[in-house]
């Protein structure tokens, strides 16, 4: 079966509609930017300087007032969504695999983004930046980030995702919306990446994905442990106790990602592959409310 | 040491697979997983692993060799030379006779005492050592032959049961003997209760062991128990009873006579000890069936305080009277009780089965076919002439032996006249006058006999004499060919022949000469019959054995359903078998036997050395199924 089939598209167009009526557009597009400009909604004044444009001096205020105060308007700006997608070869793991669903979470979120009329690009990453789709804009475009998706492959050597973010803050060209979507198996650790997003007053959303079977695992007895990114070998006899012991350093890995995202006001979103697209998109609008 | 089967080392080869396994499983099965990471905290929280952890699959494989190496090493059999040398052969026979049925005070009987007694001696024979079990009931037969299978001499000594018979002992040991032949270390083991004649001499035998079972004990016993027809007495039967106190103490108690479930009599006994108390009762009944002797005594012994006997049936014989008037004659025929009586004055052309016709006087020229009794005939025919008469006939000689003659003496009878017959064919003179005339005769013809009495009985006493109604009963009994006076009650453990009725000559004719022979308990066998005799025995059980049709259940129950009348187209004949035999009933054993129980057990039993070999493979399996489950639970 094809990742993007028709079935696909139209979930992806029964999406946008949801995020439009029920949602009122406030997943990710037309957000209010903290930039003043010129805009139409008032803001405040502030004191005239020299070489300030005379347009936008209030001049009933300074007939009433006889100062020279300026207007300022929010300046209302399209939200840029960048979507960082992890093609590390661990996402290749599971059946389907978890790059399948990030695939197709990464096309449902650009679409949505497309329509309200954001600009979206998408950053292939591994132990850095392996492929980019360039800024974009209109939803006319999903069909090429769609073939931009499909020709993805989840081969990239080891994960690295602070390597990954400060390449990407260098090339984003814009702060925005930062969705990363990843099972975050980053030897190194996923926090300083995050770091650095956040310090470059991006604003991530972390989408963990994960495989049941790495969550819980059936291995019992002796095994030799292949590591498909670094290709590392381990011999190990695993007993009953070694798998309850994974279990709680599994979940504590989790839990780490939402204390992570909760101290510092970050979406999060947790799940393995064994969920649909439409319904993981439905569950970030219902539990975070991205927007 | 030696080895029984040393071809069995090459099975050591398959130490080579299990080195190679163990090289495949040190290679360990590789997972890929996402990543280590998980993995590498888990076991880094561990303490390092421990040499034992280290050294575990090693130790694993050297169990599997170990294991391999007991189960070869057990597959070629070793033994001790020792073994060898002190090899044992022991040839148990064991007293099924039906004193072993006498119960113990624990409620068990003789025989699984004896049963007991034989297990532990199975117990202690060793790997080498062999034993055989002989069964010495009715007859002596080896019910398990020369083996070292412990398992196969205690399945066959569990199949051992007593029998209602007496013992045979001393030809089972000479079976054993046989057996034995000339091991070195060969003994014979009798385990008996002694009741029997020959077991002072059996248990004196050096080369005999004797394993003594049960004590002395009280019984009261049937020991004899028959029936017959009276033979004076047409409806008439006489019961002999003898009842033997075996115990030390004086017997009261009562003996019940029942027929076909009916109470007939009850007799109140007082024996004293050892007295043997015998009977003859005379009773009377026309149907025959089933007698049934018991004795109301609780003794050690149930099977000898009952015993059966069958009546036979009196068939009632159809007589057909041809003459002009003898009230006499007639009077006597007609006060038979098992006579049907039809008085003519014409000979009828044809006679009911079995029937026997009288001819008084009048006579054809040809006697006709079939029984026919002829009272002072007028006229020659083709089995005689007359020649006048003869006055005053004296009596000169009587044939006494013959049956037509049981009870029959004619010496002092008048006999004023009687017809002078001159036979024409071979005859047989039952009573002769002086002058060498027959008066009494029989004529015997494929057609049926002819018994002709030439006396006038118009004329003299002898209808008045208790001779000429016992001369007609004899007559009517001589046509009715014996039948229906005795079918002998038989004993246990004896062989006999038994004479068969027409209908089962008939039905063993239709069925190859076979019959078959269903025990009180329903096991049928079958067993073959010459001519008008079958030879049964030694029955093993007391009770109502019959002989029958040798069809199967199946092809009767098909016959049934299409023949409405089944039961007369299989005709049966019953026969009963009695314990009856005083030696059994006794169960005091000899004082002089010496039990020599010490000699029983070789001590403690040795299993073979494959058998522990095998025993410590499966601890080693134990072993390593543990160390295979630490492996995979903590």
């Amino acid at each position: 079966m094809a990742l993007f089939d028709k079935d696909f598209l139209t979930k992806l167009e029964y999406l946008s509609i949801v995020s439009r009526k029920v949602f009122r557009g406030q997943l990710m597009a037309q957000r209010r930017t903290m930039q003043l400009g010129s805009g139409i909604e008032f803001a405040d004044h502030r004191q005239y300087t020299a070489g300030d444009d005379f347009r936008y001096l209030d001049w009933n205020l300074y007939a009433r007032h006889g100062e020279l105060l300026l207007k300022r308007f929010q300046e209302e700006e399209d939200l840029h969504v960048y979507l960082l997608l992890d093609c590390s070869k661990s996402m290749a793991s599971g059946d389907p695999q978890k790059f399948d669903l990030a695939r197709q979470v990464t096309a449902a979120l650009a679409y949505i983004a497309l329509s309200d009329l954001d600009r979206i690009s998408v950053y292939a990453f591994a132990n850095g930046v392996l492929n980019h789709f360039p800024l974009t804009r209109g939803k006319a475009r999903i069909l090429s980030l769609m073939k931009f998706l499909e020709e993805l492959r989840a081969d990239g050597e080891g994960t690295n995702m602070s390597e990954l973010t400060r390449e990407f803050v260098l090339r984003a060209p814009r702060r925005g919306l930062a969705l990363m979507l990843s099972d975050m198996y980053d030897p190194s650790g996923f926090r300083k990446g995050l770091d650095v997003l956040r310090h470059h007053k991006f604003e991530p959303h972390v989408i963990q994905i994960h495989h049941p079977a790495e969550a819980n695992p059936k291995l019992l007895g002796d095994v030799e442990l292949h590591d498909i990114e670094t290709d590392d070998l381990r011999k190990m006899t695993i007993t009953e106790k070694h798998l309850r012991n994974y279990r709680d350093v599994y979940e504590r890995f989790l839990q780490s990602i939402r204390d992570y995202c909760s101290t510092y006001g970050m979406g999060c979103t947790i799940t393995d592959n064994s969920i649909t697209f439409d319904q993981l998109v439905l569950n970030m609008m219902r539990a975070t409310g991205i927007a | 040491m030696s080895f029984s089967n040393p071809a069995a080392l090459i099975w050591a080869a398959l130490a080579v697979p299990i080195v190679i396994f163990y090289i495949l499983k040190i290679r360990m099965r590789r997972v890929p997983v996402s990543t280590t990471m998980f993995w590498q905290q888990v076991f880094d929280e561990k303490a390092p692993r421990s040499i034992w952890q280290q050294l575990r699959h090693l130790l694993s494989l050297l169990l599997q060799l170990l294991f391999l190496a007991l189960l070869v090493f057990s597959l070629t059999d070793p033994f001790f030379n020792s073994d060898v040398r002190q090899q044992r052969r022991v040839i148990v026979v064991v007293d099924t006779s039906a004193s072993m049925q006498a119960k113990l005070e624990d409620d068990t009987t003789r025989l699984d005492a004896a049963k007991q007694q034989i297990q532990k001696m199975i117990q202690s024979l060793k790997s080498r050592d062999e034993m055989a079990i002989i069964v010495a009931g009715n007859q002596a037969h080896v019910a398990c032959g020369l083996t070292s299978h412990q398992r196969t001499l205690q399945n066959h000594l569990d199949n051992i049961k007593a029998t209602d018979g007496p013992t045979q002992v001393a030809d089972a040991v000479e079976v054993g003997r046989r057996l034995l032949a000339d091991h070195a270390k060969g003994e014979v083991v009798v385990v008996s209760d002694g009741c029997f004649t020959e077991a002072v001499g059996i248990a004196a035998d050096p080369k005999v062991v004797w394993a003594q079972i049960g004590e002395p004990a009280d019984n009261l016993g049937l020991t004899r128990f028959q029936v017959r027809r009276s033979l004076l007495d047409p409806i008439g039967f006489q019961i002999l009873v003898e009842v033997s106190n075996f115990s030390q103490t004086n017997a009261d108690t009562s003996l019940d006579l029942n027929f076909n479930g009916e109470l007939l009599d009850v007799i109140p006994l007082k024996l004293e000890p050892g007295e043997v108390w015998s009977r003859v009762f005379e009773k009377t009944s026309t149907g025959g069936g089933i007698l049934l002797a018991a004795i109301a005594a609780e003794d050690q012994l149930p099977a000898d305080n009952a015993a059966q006997a069958i009546l036979p049936e009196r068939l009632r014989i159809p007589v057909t009277l041809v003459t002009n008037g003898n009230w006499f004659l007639e009077r006597v025929l007609a006060a038979n009780d098992v006579v049907d009586l039809t008085v003519t004055s014409t000979i009828p052309t044809e006679l009911p089965p079995g029937g026997v016709l009288v001819l008084h006087q009048t006579v054809p020229q040809k006697i006709p076919a079939g029984k026919v009794f002829v009272v002072q005939p007028t006229t020659s025919t083709d089995l005689w002439k007359t020649a006048g008469a003869v006055t005053e006939p004296l009596v000169a000689k009587q044939d006494k032996e013959n049956d037509l003659m049981k009870y029959v003496r004619l010496d002092n009878v008048l006999m004023p006249e009687a017809n002078v017959l001159q036979p024409k064919t071979e005859f047989k003179a039952l009573v002769e006058a002086i002058s060498g005339d027959p008066l009494y005769l029989h004529f015997a013809r494929p057609e049926g006999d002819v018994i002709v009495l030439s006396v006038n009985l118009d004329q003299g006493d002898l209808p008045l004499r208790t001779a000429f109604p016992i001369m007609l009963t004899n007559a009517l009994s001589w046509f009715a060919d014996g039948k229906g006076e005795l079918v002998e009650a038989i004993a246990t453990g004896i062989v006999t022949d038994v004479s068969l009725p027409p209908e089962l000559q008939l039905l063993a004719q239709q069925n190859s000469q076979k019959l078959a022979l269903i025990a009180p308990s329903g096991s049928k066998t079958l067993i073959n019959v010459e001519a008008s005799v079958a030879r049964i025995g030694p029955l093993a059980e007391a009770g109502i054995w019959t002989l029958g049709t040798p069809l199967t259940d199946e092809q009767l129950q098909a016959i049934t359903q299409e023949t409405a009348d089944a039961q007369a187209a299989f005709p049966e004949f019953k026969i009963a078998c009695n314990l009856n035999s005083p030696s059994e009933s006794n169960l005091r054993p000899t004082q002089d036997i010496i039990p020599q129980q010490e000699a029983l057990q070789a001590g403690f039993g040795g299993r073979p050395i494959w058998f522990y070999l095998v025993l410590v493979g499966f601890l080693l399996i134990m072993v390593e199924w543990f160390l295979f489950q630490r492996r995979w639970i903590s």
